[in-house]
């Protein structure tokens, strides 16, 4: 994450209402804060994040705004002067806050503390809207002229306990000064962005907690140095042969992730795995020449196609683009204009060459036939570009459908062997046919590669955000977990995790073991791991370990010198819910548990007692036939 | 087998937190799972011969059975491990018996005796035990032989595993707490992080997989992740360090012993340029004085910032009480820190039943033997009352046999309740409602989290030197923001224009359509 603003990258803009704006910014363009103003964007970028600035009003003979930083002592003024004030005297805190009973004369402080106005005990009329307005258009003082004119003419306003006056002045700044803060989109904020002030049902009301809570139990952290596949250096007449192999021994580090959140679990994960954001770069350093003109145009198409849910379209569209131009050198848009971005960007080898780590991915398993990863965009990735800038992202998200997991053979682009032709073929070729055979060719090695080593297994964990039933997911998914592999999945309710949970209880357990399935005696462990589901046990109940739902939540506070609370009212709606597990391998043959928690021994009920719940009960050993 | 040669060889392995391989592997940590919530961590040793009387070399007795090391080694991360027959009996004082109640003690003293060293070998025996000298200290270790019950399950560490079975210290920071905060002090691969009051280390840990993008290399390639961790106590820092050594962490987790309040963050004088804070500290207005950009008072000539000079900097602070809080806010608002907020977090864990309600299922423990629904006591009800109705005209009818006759069909019918109606479906784990209920004992407070930034030092030079770079005044009138719609209108088509010109077949051909004359297509809104 960069620590200044850059051109053409999504920034946040929190206004004083608390709505926050999230927009790209673009260099030369003027930013509208409605009713709050606007300024030129060239003012914010390439300056730091978490400022707050003030929209200063137009100066003689200029066209816009400026801005001017708001030090932290202004912002805070109010408080550090009740701090001050009742730092003196501590044990009468009390008295002092509420002074509604005594006869005040309100004052109007400045920013430096001293008394400015008294109020006018005559001051009877209020303020018109008409006032106000011409007040606001004259605006002075970045609102806060507007809002000591809007107290002072209060009549009432010695009737208010310093609270109400409080609230009453807060609410009027609230409305009338002119600030904003600008803030990096990075996944924290975007989510709680998209939770609270956009459409939370798109990100399946996915909370910050859960989004901590989903990625530390899914272990998901940085999984090794980046690893590629030597180029087979296939040339136009080889086909599938010359497919690089897939070595187990290198995969490593890889998440299997199933996202119906639009791209924000992904992008939290990447986040995790450090491969979200673009290599920082020193702003300081790359002060030569801007990077605006030429950039503008590029990266513009990607959001607003996908925006416009034409996403399949464009691909289409992007691929015809492509075969016209002669492949890899038209493509050098945004940030291929850094010197650091050109060293990441890899020289494309032959069609067979794979861009993808072995290490440190993310495979996301979709249930249409594109994946649905249309929040990306605003870490500057378009999942369906199919000749993207150099992004991290590209070396290390995996998406293939459910169908090309499951059933490969069915998909046309994984089944469908590679053209092959050659040079002098080739070479009579117009440009258009040469670039859609070399375009088929790399897609249908990519394919080749994703579906292959997603089939291969040994993930190194499983996170979950789907409105698909997770008990289906889960017997698809569980067999490809390496040992030991942590599960957390994510649901907004807690049915679906509890019927999960249940497929995992100690009776279906103590059963399965004791052999009161017959459908099981005469499989192999293998055979069990791939176990397809009855109705009874539609998954293998002894694949995961310390099955468990969490959720949490975070109350927030308002800290004030005597005035510290909960806040009042918090989102409510879907409450969030994460199950965990680990992966286990079970031993072959028939293992017996042992314990002598059980009081009484009955044999007809094994496995029926209450999973109750006392920790020591839920052992594994407990209900299953005890044979010490 | 002494400790300090084992850590070396940990030195060369990337730390099993972060990478575990697929396998286990002798000298490295691994989490025995005694049951869902008891976790046991353990070294695993390659058996080399006779070990502390045990003849299979270094056991772990758990109150399920007797698990030999070397049944747990080089196995698949999660494996099942049956328990072996292992003779605790002829070593020392103990019966003659494999679970005796004595083999459920190692489990509770293994944590205890991590609690006090971490050598190895102590935390997976009973140390207490006097090893009998035996007959010939065979050089090769017995081979294991399976037992016919008990089972455990072998899991890699993970910090969140690590939090549930560690060696407490301190108040240790749990997985709801530590997980929101990482998300939130944006803690990623390659952030340097102070961490002040490591305590018990379960923060440590998860900050170091949060952090970890490789482990530090002389040649520098890119900026690894740090973490700083600072601890006072004297004792519970040594405790750390040979923990630190043991999970192959040293690199990445950087742990000094000091007074932060006094002697500030600062490692010999050099700034970690730390991207992000954690205080789990009694009085953490007390260590952010050192906590700034730069210092005013004089007599610092020499003082850096702690922090990254570039970045914007996150902190969390992590107290119990309230007027900690209070006191910490208010340091932080006159120390320029913005966003402040705090928070509280409240953590369930669930735990899902089956709700067995109902008159004919048998009595056990969970089981609710009332009625399940109306229907079930209307029908019970009327057949009590049939039942007393009938009692009733047999008194009235038959003289002296009265008393005795119902009473023996009375006997009668309920033992057949209990045999025919009593009784378990033949499938038990379908039985009863499922419902989701919380823990017996719940955290209803860890401690209050402040959040809080401190952005960036913007000098006047330097915004100077960006206003000269990205001059204002000269912008077309283009808004973003809130667009009237024929700005909109108008700026999307400019857009599909340009998109046009970058090759695009049919923009293209509205563009030649366009330049013959015909009327300009009307945007798709």
């Amino acid at each position: 994450m960069h620590s200044l603003v850059q051109p053409n990258s999504w920034i946040a803009l929190r206004l004083p209402s608390d709505v926050t704006r999230v927009f790209k910014i673009l260099p030369d363009k003027t930013i509208s804060l409605g009713k709050y103003g606007s300024f030129p964007s060239n003012l914010i970028i390439q300056r730091p994040y978490h400022l707050t600035y003030e929209i200063l009003d137009k100066k003689e003979g200029e066209g816009f705004s400026r801005l001017r930083v708001v030090p932290t002592a202004e912002l805070y003024a109010e408080v550090l002067a009740e701090e001050a004030a009742c730092g003196d005297t501590p044990d009468n805190n009390e008295s002092t806050s509420i002074s509604a009973t005594e006869k005040v004369e309100y004052k109007v402080v400045d920013e430096e503390g001293k008394v400015v106005d008294v109020l006018d005990e005559n001051a009877r009329q209020t303020l018109t809207q008409e006032e106000i307005e011409e007040l606001k258009r004259d605006g002075s003082g970045a609102g806060k002229e507007l809002i000591k004119k809007l107290l002072l003419s209060h009549n009432a306003l010695d009737q208010k306990t310093s609270f109400s006056l409080a609230k009453y002045k807060l609410l009027k700044t609230k409305k009338y000064i002119r600030r904003f803060q600008v803030l990096p989109v990075d996944v924290h904020n975007f989510a709680k962005w998209q939770l609270e002030e956009r459409d939370a049902s798109k990100i399946l009301d996915l909370r910050e907690e859960m989004l901590g809570l989903v990625g530390c139990w899914g272990n998901v952290h940085y999984g090794g140095d980046d690893v590629y596949l030597e180029d087979p250096g296939a040339t136009g007449e080889q086909g599938e042969e010359m497919l690089p192999k897939i070595d187990e021994g290198l995969l490593a580090g890889r998440w299997l992730v199933v996202d119906d959140t639009c791209g924000v679990l992904v992008a939290a994960l990447a986040e995790r795995m450090g491969f979200l954001y673009p290599e920082e770069e020193d702003d300081e350093s790359k002060s030569d020449g801007r990077v605006g003109e030429e950039s503008e145009a590029a990266p513009e198409q990607a959001p607003t196609a996908v925006e416009n849910g034409k996403i399949e379209a464009q691909d289409d569209q992007k691929d015809t683009e492509m075969a016209d131009a002669t492949t890899q050198e038209q493509q050098p848009p945004a940030e291929a204009t850094t010197g650091e971005a050109k060293a990441k960007q890899h020289k494309r080898g032959s069609d067979f060459a794979i861009p993808f780590s072995q290490t440190n991915t993310i495979t996301v398993v979709h249930g249409a036939t594109q994946p649905n990863l249309s929040f990306l965009t605003h870490w500057g990735f378009d999942v369906t570009a199919p000749n993207h800038p150099p992004h991290p992202l590209l070396n290390h998200l995996l998406t293939l459908s459910w169908l090309q997991l499951l059933n490969p053979t069915a998909d046309t682009t994984y089944s469908t062997p590679p053209l092959t032709a050659s040079p002098e073929t080739l070479l009579s070729w117009k440009p258009g046919r040469r670039g859609n055979f070399h375009r088929k060719r790399r897609r249908f090695a990519r394919t080749r590669h994703i579906v292959d080593t997603a089939r291969a297994g040994g993930f190194s964990g499983l996170v979950c955000a789907s409105t698909m039933d997770p008990i289906s997911i889960l017997k698809h998914t569980l067999p490809l977990l390496a040992g030991g592999a942590p599960v957390a999945i994510y649901s907004p309710t807690l049915e679906p995790l509890a019927q999960l949970a249940d497929c995992f209880s100690v009776s279906r357990r103590g059963a399965w073991a004791s052999g009161m399935v017959p459908e099981i005696l005469d499989k192999t462990a293998e055979e069990l791991e791939r176990w397809a589901g009855t109705e009874d046990f539609p998954l293998n109940p002894t694949l995961l370990l310390g099955t468990s739902i969490h959720t949490s939540r975070a109350r927030r506070w308002q800290v004030l010198p005597g005035r510290t609370h909960p806040l009042m009212t918090d989102r409510g709606g879907a409450e969030g819910y994460v199950f965990t597990g680990w992966r286990a391998k079970p031993a072959e043959g028939r293992v017996s548990a042992r314990g002598k928690f059980q009081p009484k021994r009955r044999k007809v009920e094994t496995g029926s007692a209450s999973e109750a719940a006392t920790p020591t009960v839920e052992t594994p050993k407990v209900e299953t036939p005890v044979t010490a | 087998m002494n400790m300090p040669t084992m850590v070396p060889v940990l030195r060369h392995n990337i730390s099993p937190f972060l990478d575990p391989g697929s396998r286990t592997k002798a000298n490295s940590l691994a989490i025995v799972q005694l049951s869902r919530d008891n976790l046991v961590p353990v070294y695993l040793q390659r058996p080399t011969g006779e070990h502390d009387g045990y003849k299979e070399g270094a056991v772990v007795n758990t109150k399920y059975g007797s698990y030999p090391h070397s049944t747990m080694l080089d196995v698949p991360w999660g494996s099942q491990i049956r328990a072996s027959k292992v003779d605790t009996g002829s070593r020392g004082r103990k019966r003659k018996r494999p679970d005796g109640e004595d083999a459920g003690r190692p489990a509770t003293d293994n944590n205890n005796n991590n609690n006090n060293n971490n050598t190895e070998e102590k935390t997976v025996e009973t140390p207490k035990e006097e090893s009998e000298p035996t007959n010939g200290a065979a050089a090769v270790a017995k081979p294991a032989v399976d037992d016919n019950s008990g089972f455990i399950h072998i899991l890699p560490p993970t910090p969140e595993i690590w939090t549930m079975s560690l060696p407490h210290r301190t108040q240790v920071v749990y997985t709801p707490d530590y997980s929101y905060i990482l998300h939130r002090i944006r803690a990623r691969p390659g952030s340097v992080l102070i961490e002040a009051g490591a305590g018990s280390g379960s923060f440590s840990h998860a900050s170091a997989r949060a952090v970890f993008n490789g482990y530090p290399t002389p040649e520098y390639t890119k900026r690894k992740g740090k973490v700083y961790s600072f601890e006072y106590h004297e004792q519970r820092y040594h405790k750390m360090k040979s923990e630190l050594e043991e999970h192959g962490l040293e690199g990445i987790v950087q742990l000094t012993h000091r007074d932060v309040y006094k002697d500030g963050f600062n490692i010999d004088g050099v700034s970690p340029q730390a991207d992000a804070v954690f205080l789990d500290l009694p009085a953490p207005w007390e260590a952010l004085q050192h906590l700034v950009r730069r210092r005013s008072t004089p007599g610092n000539d020499g003082w850096v910032s702690p922090l990254n000079p570039s970045k914007s900097v996150y902190i969390c602070t992590f107290s119990p009480c309230i007027e900690q809080v209070t006191k910490t806010v208010s340091a932080m608002r006159r120390l320029g820190w913005v966003d402040i907020e705090m928070v509280e977090i409240a953590h369930r864990k669930l735990h899902t039943v089956r709700d067995r309600i109902g008159l004919n299922l048998p009595v056990d423990r969970g089981v609710n033997n009332s009625p399940k629904d109306v229907e079930e006591a209307l029908a019970r009800l009327t057949e009590i009352e049939n039942r007393a109705r009938e009692h009733a005209r047999d008194s009235q009818l038959g003289g002296d046999d009265a008393d005795a006759t119902p009473m023996d069909v009375d006997t009668t019918t309920t033992k057949q309740n209990g045999n025919d109606g009593r009784q378990w479906s033949s499938k038990p784990w379908l039985d009863g409602r499922l419902v989701t209920r919380g823990e017996p004992e719940v955290k209803t407070h860890t401690s209050y989290l402040v959040f809080a930034i401190l952005p960036r030092e913007w000098t006047e030079e330097q915004e100077a030197a960006a206003l000269a770079r990205w001059p204002c005044g000269g912008e077309p009138k283009q808004v973003i923001g809130s667009l009237d719609k024929a700005s909109r209108k108008k700026e999307r088509r400019e857009m599909l224009e340009k998109a046009g010109k970058s090759g695009d077949r049919n923009s293209r051909r509205k563009e030649r359509i366009e330049q013959i004359g015909s009327p300009p297509p009307a945007p798709a809104q």
